[in-house]
């Protein structure tokens, strides 16, 4: 496993892939990222799909708590904005998902603008709080409006992939067929999916390569050094938050076009918060890479953990939800304790390992 | 104005106990900067150890004090297995930490004494007894919450104030290198303000489970309800948490009382959001809260 070449250049400090070893790696990834639902059975086809939502929903936290340091315990408020919008803008005016995803995006980003100049008085814990605030307030926002969002008793999602006509629904969760290649709701809903976290994902990369993404770390590490260095720490703050919260809600809408039918609380409420800090903690704060391995492996080790957990002595008497997440816990205070640069953090432990092999160093 | 004095009285009640939680976050803040997102689960084993030991038979004041001293030594257990080996590393870790720490002993909780509700143990006075002060009408329950909450707040000042053990917390407070070099065991006090901060949650956890007179493990949601208290006071205020967590409880109640009817489908509920809503105005007017340390930069 050789590293990358000495960088001599600027254009190769940019290079997103700098060798060939970098790119057949990546090949073989996106082989296995194409080939997962042809693979995959139901069950692990879902758990594909959540994986992909949580890759959008962490790469957004990833912008705001791992470049720009601002710790948000919000972030399920913008992704039930997205996803409620998703679902009154598909009952209400039957818009077509690939209008609703963005829009989606655009409500939940209007919102977290809105709280960004907080960010500018408040630091840290402070910040932290008045994020657990905007929480409540969405979710109370959400129970008071019932003629709109049905309060209580959830509200189902219509995925339409044309305006609806008067013969045919369009939905684009019916199964389809393109010549040989004959594809069903969730099969399809996963390619889409697949499409916008890696979209997610590079516009994420970039934005750590541009002067925006810099202006953030320089805000993260000093904020008052930045702006003596011409950084506008105010602009970058409320920058941070537009972008992260606009990812927040189109993984929102993902997870409503996925689960179909959405209520406002279990699924966004604080622990859901905790769950995409747990996911930006497990694969290393600061990065994308980071972002991405820790969603997916938060999401793909969730039921491995249920299975588990059923084989435990003391945790059998916890529900599922609660046995993965204890065994979650575990793991991540282990990884705070042990290994704070996360996943991350193993992999190039690992790599250093095989390079100086046979030395120890 | 029956109805005002009457929302008055409740809402201090409800203030006492939202004082108590508060000063549990800003003991250990003001140790180690810590923000310990797992007080409220702390707020429920107290309560739900005082409904053990009340069962097992012991007196209720001595049931109280056990409960107080098992919470505090379950504090100052985690503080000592976990969170010892995070000094020196940044801040924020150790705070999400602490969020994953809630829900172990959450689960914990769970697998000893099980998801249902309890009534909450007897009380040596009625448990529905009342006291008539002119027209207001006040639970003995509500009464004592206040009266706990002031006791321990009396007894922490003058801990903190008038004791040694009191001068080499406020020493960590300030600065632990420093205090380290004057030979203050900064690692001990850590565990002694675990404790305290502990034997505090559990005092609130008691008093709640008396009012609304029961017991669960959801106790501890209490807890997200204080955050409020702690901002508006400011973070290392003690006394400002205290005055917070009154003034709020007060706030939360008339806001129950007068604005909820007002505004229909919205209002419903309203009061619960209330002090968040009060908390964010706040901070926007004083970022550090009522009493906090304003931090000065200097460049």
């Amino acid at each position: 496993m050789p590293t990358r070449a000495l960088v001599t250049s600027y254009e190769q400090e940019l290079q997103l892939f700098p060798d060939r070893w970098h790119r057949i790696g990546l090949l073989l990834f996106a082989v296995l990222l194409l080939g997962w639902p042809l693979l995959a059975n139901g069950h692990w086809l879902t758990v594909g799909n959540l994986a992909l939502v949580a890759v959008v929903g962490s790469v957004g936290l990833m912008i705001l708590t791992g470049f720009a340091g601002q710790i948000s315990m919000g972030h399920a408020a913008f992704l039930a904005l997205g996803a409620y919008t998703a679902a009154i803008l598909g009952e209400r005016l039957a818009l077509p998902f690939w209008g609703v995803l963005p829009i989606s995006g655009l409500v939940a980003a209007a919102v977290g603008l809105a709280i960004g100049p907080f960010a500018l008085r408040l630091r840290g814990l402070y910040l932290a709080i008045v994020t657990i605030g905007l929480l409540f307030l969405v979710s109370h926002l959400l129970h008071s409006f019932p003629d709109l969002t049905h309060g209580v008793s959830g509200i189902s999602v219509p995925m339409y992939s044309w305006f609806p006509g008067e013969t045919n629904d369009h939905s684009f969760l019916s199964r389809s067929q393109w010549g040989p290649l004959q594809l069903d709701g969730d099969q399809k809903l996963y390619y889409l999916f697949l499409l916008l976290a890696l979209g997610a994902t590079w516009m994420g990369k970039n934005l750590q390569r541009s002067h925006t993404g810099r202006a953030m770390m320089a805000v993260r590490d000093n904020d008052l050094a930045a702006s003596v260095l011409g950084v506008d720490p105010a602009r970058t703050k409320v920058v941070a938050f537009g972008i992260s919260s606009f990812l927040a809600g189109v993984a929102g809408a993902m997870f409503a076009f996925q689960q179909q039918f959405i209520t406002i609380e279990p699924p966004f409420d604080l622990h859901m918060s905790i769950e995409y800090i747990a996911m930006i903690v497990l694969g290393g704060i600061g990065t994308v890479f980071g972002a991405v391995t820790g969603a997916v492996a938060f999401v793909l080790l969730s039921p491995l953990a249920e299975l588990l957990g059923r084989h435990l002595p003391l945790l059998d008497q916890l529900s599922s939800a609660q046995q993965s997440s204890v065994l979650f816990a575990v793991l991540l205070i282990g990884f705070l304790v042990f290994e704070p640069l996360g996943l991350l953090g193993l992999w190039l432990r690992t790599k250093r390992y095989f390079l100086s092999w046979p030395f120890r160093y | 104005m029956e109805q005002l004095s009457q929302l008055l009285a409740s809402g201090l009640a409800l203030g006492a106990i939202y004082a108590l939680v508060a000063l549990g976050f800003v003991v250990i803040y003001r140790a180690s900067s810590v923000f310990n997102f797992a007080q409220g689960e702390l707020v429920a084993f107290g309560a739900l150890s005082m409904y053990s030991l009340a069962k097992l038979g012991l007196p209720w004041p001595v049931a109280v004090v056990a409960a107080m001293a098992a919470t505090g030594l379950l504090a100052s257990g985690v503080e000592r297995v976990i969170l010892r080996r995070m000094v020196g590393r940044p801040v924020f870790v150790t705070i999400i930490l602490t969020l994953f720490i809630g829900i172990l002993l959450r689960a914990a909780m769970t697998i000893v004494w099980g998801p249902e509700t309890r009534g909450m143990m007897a009380t040596p006075w009625e448990p529905m007894a009342t006291v008539q002060l002119g027209s207001v009408t006040l639970l003995v329950n509500s009464l004592s919450a206040v009266a706990a909450a002031g006791l321990a707040l009396a007894a922490f000042f003058l801990l903190i104030r008038r004791t040694r053990l009191g001068v080499a917390m406020r020493a960590t407070s300030s600065d632990q290198e420093v205090a380290l070099a004057l030979g203050i065991p900064v690692g001990r006090i850590f565990g002694v303000t675990w404790f305290v901060a502990g034997a505090l949650a559990a005092l609130a956890g008691i008093f709640l489970g008396m009012y609304p007179r029961m017991v669960d493990i959801n106790l501890g949601f209490i807890a997200l309800r204080a955050f409020p208290a702690v901002i508006v006071g400011g973070l290392d205020s003690p006394g400002g948490t205290v005055i917070a967590g009154l003034l709020l409880g007060v706030l939360e109640l008339l806001c129950q009382g007068y604005i909820n009817p007002l505004l229909g489908d919205f209002g419903h509920n309203l009061h619960a959001v209330f002090p968040y809503v009060v908390m964010v105005l706040f901070l926007v007017v004083r970022p550090y809260g009522l009493f906090g340390t304003h931090d000065v930069e200097r460049v």
